[in-house]
């Protein structure tokens, strides 16, 4: 890597090494200490049970953090319409490994294929980089304010056609039954080995996002970041890189979604909200913008914060993802307020 | 001076006009800007010197007329095609890409177009040596590390400069390259230009400092409410009463 | 922030190819009443009824963004107040009572947040104008007394809701008591420009007087007010929540961002925050708002319209015209345009800025806290709702032209009857869908909106 690549690349890879050596003040330096050791702490007392409760939701939430922060941080497009995406790939491996025979049973059956895992989750992605080309056809009119109201409105579109294409996903109801990861007669049915193979995904995502940043074409991100009309004045075509960014991005959240449905062993609609897209969206920049590290930091808060908040006296169990989502809301009120950059990020809004 | 001229024209066009809602900025304008040498455009504030610069890299777009550019008579100037017109510009009000390094800002325009190419491009090879080539004859290669922003208000005129420099092209429309700098930074783009138009290349530049202009321009073409007003020799058309009194007016 | 003009020009193709599509619609439209005129009438009212909300929703949205120039996500925050915030003074009639809800938490934090408008309301309108004749400790003091005051009043009344009529009775004597006076004060001003004061006052006083006890004396004898005052009770509160939104958060933010998106993005947290502990409060279930009048449909024309959703297009056309008055024909009008066209500049020639924005954002929050207090009437109140309503309020506003309030009202009504129609021959679920493909071909071919901003 001596031969060296952006500045911002560069420090995505170097990102742990930061912790010790940052110069980057000591916002930077506390957000990690903080974070790591929190992380630390609950994993030494609680055991390796600890980690795989709160893994696997770990890594397939960061899997969707990373891939969004290649569309909002290195390439400044604000969208709210991910996780459409994420559960275009969910109801894709849901409908294509949910067993057949179960379906007959019911009066509500929908068309279901019985596929091995393996077979589905490169469909969860393709379905969603599908998808993702139509969406991103319409999204290239626009931009700021009114490119944020689109990715809202698909949002919405997206969970209303999850809800109400009946015929499809079942509705509310939801699709149960399916297929856990399995090469030949080895299952990987048991938490430990399904977080193994989610941090898998994990790493691939992270380094494939990695590679699309350092490269040329990251650094023409930034620059459509940051002037999207002086990029084209200089020779780029910025609707094109717009676009296979965002296909590429919408594919590694539909692998999310597959991993999540195969996890979960059942979807519905609810996890796909527009709500939760918002959250996301708060994890991102809290985490900080336009670095890989940063987005993993900002999961790792959002996942620490419900496991923390077991401990809050009065704070009925029920209550805690309200009580996190409220926590997120300020926390991201804040940085905007004191840094708009996130707490490690390299792109201030 | 004219010497340098070669014959030909750079740009050429015809009947070209743009209005903004009702107000109209560049009205019926037919001129040519020879090729080689160094021409500069001047007018009044609000004369359309920037919206015809604009008009030229395709940063807006033509309400009508025809933009000649190597030879080819377009009524949509595309930006993205620039690069292969041979042509490229800077800004009046200075747009760098912000939040990147100076280093990046140059490395950016020197990369692979196409997209799946633009992929799996990396390290910086040949390239890094241009972007250094380009940042020492600008003089900022000490300052390579500082995001765009952070540099002072020469510097950052100084980088867009030679962010242009390093699209290597025959044609540099150059908006304002002088203004707001301080006397030093002046003789060194001053020199920079100089050292374009020995090259070769075709530089046109606005301007308001009518010593420079008298110093550098080659040709003139004066604009006066988006028509033109007069173009030809410098001090032929500085010595005109016409131009004399549109001045005098503003 | 205007777009770039290479981004705006869309040409002269896809304008006709927008009105091909829009006079394809007006056929199937024309169709579908030719087939069934009835139900296309029920259409219209049902798209009526909702659209006075969105209607409303877009103008409050629309002040406030051509004010400020950036889209603040918490408006949504607003309109779900106004709706809980019924729901909040309200709740033991509700369903017989079933989820009654009384939190000392918000019951506080709401009075801290009154006391604190209050506090600086005082300080920017009076505080100036008195200090030459008051001393600065006494101004504080009073200032601080009359806050405070204010504060623990607003906590009596939400801390006991059933006794809204009562509680509130002083405050109606004390208003309506102001209002005869002012308007006697108008009226001798009409009649004798240069007539003394002492005389008229001695004998105006005693009379505004008893006009103001006789109100508060019928107020609170009479148990069915309880439902109004609770409408302008919540509408307050959430025009209170905005403008200390305003006033305690944004005002800083601006200064330091250095986009718009910053704002929208510190706005948007603000509605997850607020949405989260909306939900903590009152369980993310829809409740069911307390029955209003007029809920009996009335059957005008073969087709049947609640009395209700009458009264919510009056409501929306009446703000419509205060909205108009206020900003078309008075001085505040005036102040807020010049604030529009450019905030330094009226900073400049003398214009208190802040004070003019903070109220810009109360009259945004009371609109949307209307909006949702008359949706909650009509359906149901849920957590969610104010993000609903919010991205409703976003697409009027931008289907009928971004910064212009006759576009906010031609717009809202648009949306709410193209929703209705749009889901003709779908189950009315797809309601959201059908809004969201008019907004986004809206945009693609008319970007400019219905009736744009001059």
């Amino acid at each position: 890597m001596t031969t060296g690549f952006s500045r911002l690349a560069a420090a995505a890879a170097r990102a742990p090494v930061v912790l010790v050596a940052s110069r980057r003040g000591n916002v930077e330096l506390w957000a990690n200490l903080v974070i790591l050791t929190w992380a630390g702490v609950f994993l030494l007392w609680q055991g390796p049970g600890f980690a795989l409760t709160v893994g696997t939701v770990f890594a397939i939430w960061a899997i969707l953090a990373v891939s969004l922060n290649l569309v909002v941080g290195f390439t400044g497009l604000l969208s709210i319409a991910h996780i459409g995406f994420f559960g275009i790939g969910a109801y894709a491996m849901a409908i294509l490994t949910s067993g057949t025979s179960y379906e007959e049973l019911r009066t509500d059956a929908i068309p279901t294929f019985g596929w091995p895992f393996f077979a589905a989750l490169p469909v969860s992605a393709v379905a969603a980089g599908l998808v993702a080309i139509a969406v991103g056809v319409v999204l290239n009119r626009f931009r700021d304010d009114i490119f944020v109201l689109v990715t809202f409105g698909f949002a919405i579109i997206s969970y209303s056609v999850f809800l109400n294409w009946a015929e499809l996903t079942r509705g509310a109801f939801g699709i149960h039954d399916i297929a856990r990861p399995a090469v030949g007669d080895l299952v990987l049915d048991s938490d430990a080995e399904f977080l193994a193979f989610a941090v898998l995904c994990l790493a691939l995502v992270s380094l494939v996002s990695w590679l699309v940043v350092s490269s040329s074409f990251g650094r023409v991100l930034l620059a459509i970041r940051e002037d999207e009309q002086a990029a084209e004045v200089f020779g780029y075509r910025v609707a094109r890189y717009k676009l296979v960014v965002w296909v590429i991005s919408a594919m590694m959240a539909g692998l999310a979604g597959g991993l999540f449905s195969s996890w979960a062993r059942f979807v519905d609609p609810y996890s796909f909200a527009l709500l939760e897209s918002i959250l996301l969206v708060s994890i991102v920049i809290i985490g900080g913008l336009a670095t890989i590290w940063g987005s993993l930091l900002g999961v790792m808060t959002f996942v620490l914060l419900e496991e923390g908040m077991r401990f809050v006296p009065f704070l009925p169990n029920e209550s805690i993802g309200q009580a996190r989502q409220a926590v997120l809301g300020v926390l991201l009120v804040l940085l905007m307020l004191f840094r708009p950059q996130g707490l490690v990020g390299r792109y201030r809004l | 001076m004219s010497a340098a001229a070669r014959p030909g024209s750079a740009v050429e066009t015809i009947a070209i006009s743009k209005s903004f809602g009702g107000v109209t900025a560049v009205r019926d304008l037919s001129l040519s800007i020879p090729r080689g040498g160094v021409t500069s455009i001047v007018g009044p504030n609000g004369s359309g010197k920037s919206t015809l610069i604009n008009l030229l890299s395709g940063t807006l777009s033509l309400d009508g007329g025809i933009v000649v550019i190597g030879g080819r008579g377009l009524t949509v100037v595309k930006a993205h095609d620039n690069p292969s017109r041979s042509i490229t510009r800077t800004f009046q009000e200075i747009r760098l890409f912000d939040q990147m390094s100076a280093l990046d800002n140059i490395l950016v325009v020197l990369t692979e177009r196409r997209v799946a190419r633009a992929l799996v491009e990396r390290g910086r090879g040949a390239r890094g040596e241009r972007a250094r080539e380009i940042l020492e004859r600008v003089g900022l290669w000490e300052k390579r590390r500082a995001l765009a922003m952070d540099l002072s208000y020469g510097q950052r005129k100084l980088l867009e400069i030679g962010r242009a420099l390093a699209m290597d092209v025959d044609t540099y429309l150059l908006d304002e390259p002088f203004a707001g700098l301080f006397p030093a930074m002046v003789e060194q783009v001053k020199a920079i230009l100089a050292r374009m138009r020995d090259e070769g290349r075709t530089v046109v530049f606005v301007s308001h400092n009518m010593d420079i202009v008298r110093e550098l321009t080659d040709h003139l073409i004066v604009l006066d409410s988006g028509e033109l007003l007069a173009h030809g020799d410098a001090d032929d058309v500085l010595g005109r009463p016409e131009v004399i009194g549109a001045y005098l007016g503003f | 922030m205007p777009l770039p003009d290479q981004f705006t020009s869309r040409g002269d193709r896809q304008r006709t190819m927008g009105i091909m599509l829009a006079a394809l619609l007006a056929a199937y439209v024309f169709w579908k009443v030719l087939q069934s005129p009835d139900q296309a009438l029920q259409f219209t009212y049902n798209g009526l009824s909702v659209g006075a909300v969105y209607a409303l929703l877009a103008m409050g949205f629309t002040v406030v963004y051509s004010t400020v120039w950036f889209f603040d996500l918490s408006y949504g925050v607003a309109a779900a107040m106004g709706a809980y915030g019924v729901f909040y003074l309200r709740s033991q009639e509700a369903v017989g009572g079933q989820y009654e809800v009384n939190n000392p938490v918000v019951n506080v934090v709401l009075g801290a947040v009154v006391a604190g408008v209050v506090a600086w309301s005082l300080h920017a309108w009076l505080y100036g104008r008195l200090r030459g004749r008051f001393g600065r400790p006494t101004l504080l003091l009073a200032g601080g007394v009359l806050a405070a005051g204010a504060g623990l009043y607003t906590v009596l009344v939400l801390a006991f809701p059933g006794e809204i009529h009562v509680l509130l009775s002083p405050v109606v004597c004390a208003v309506t008591a102001l209002l005869a006076a002012w308007a006697l004060r108008r009226l001798q001003r009409a009649l004798r420009p240069r007539a003394r004061l002492a005389p008229f006052v001695a004998a105006a006083a005693p009379v505004c007087g008893v006009a103001g006890l006789l109100c508060a004396l019928l107020l609170a004898g009479a148990e069915g007010s309880r439902l109004y005052l609770s409408w302008v009770v919540s509408c307050l509160m959430a025009g209170a929540v905005g403008l200390a939104l305003y006033r305690g958060l944004y005002i800083y933010m601006r200064e330091r961002a250095h986009s718009h998106l910053v704002m929208l993005v510190a706005s948007l947290g603000v509605l997850l925050a607020a949405t989260a502990a909306i939900t903590l409060v009152f369980e993310s279930a829809p409740r069911p708002l307390p029955e209003a009048f007029g809920s009996e449909p009335w059957s005008i024309g073969g087709a049947n319209i609640k009395g209700f959703n009458v009264f919510a297009v009056g409501v929306a056309a009446a703000g419509f015209v205060f909205l108009r008055l206020l900003l078309g024909a008075t001085a505040f009008g005036k102040a807020a345009r010049a604030v529009s066209d450019d905030e330094e500049v009226a900073k400049v020639v003398g214009i208190n800025t802040t004070v003019v924005i903070a109220a810009i954002f109360f009259i945004g929050a009371v609109f949307a806290a209307l909006a949702g207090l008359l949706s909650g009437h009509d359906t149901a109140v849920q957590p969610r709702m104010g993000l609903l309503l919010l991205v409703k309020g976003w697409i009027a506003s931008v289907v009928g032209g971004m910064g212009s309030l006759y576009g906010a009202v031609v717009g809202g009504f648009a949306l709410g009857l193209v929703e209705q129609f749009g889901i003709w021959d779908l189950a009315g679920e797809w309601r959201d869908l059908v809004s969201f493909v008019v907004l986004i071909v809206f945009l693609s071919f008319w970007p400019t909106g219905l009736v744009p901003r001059r």
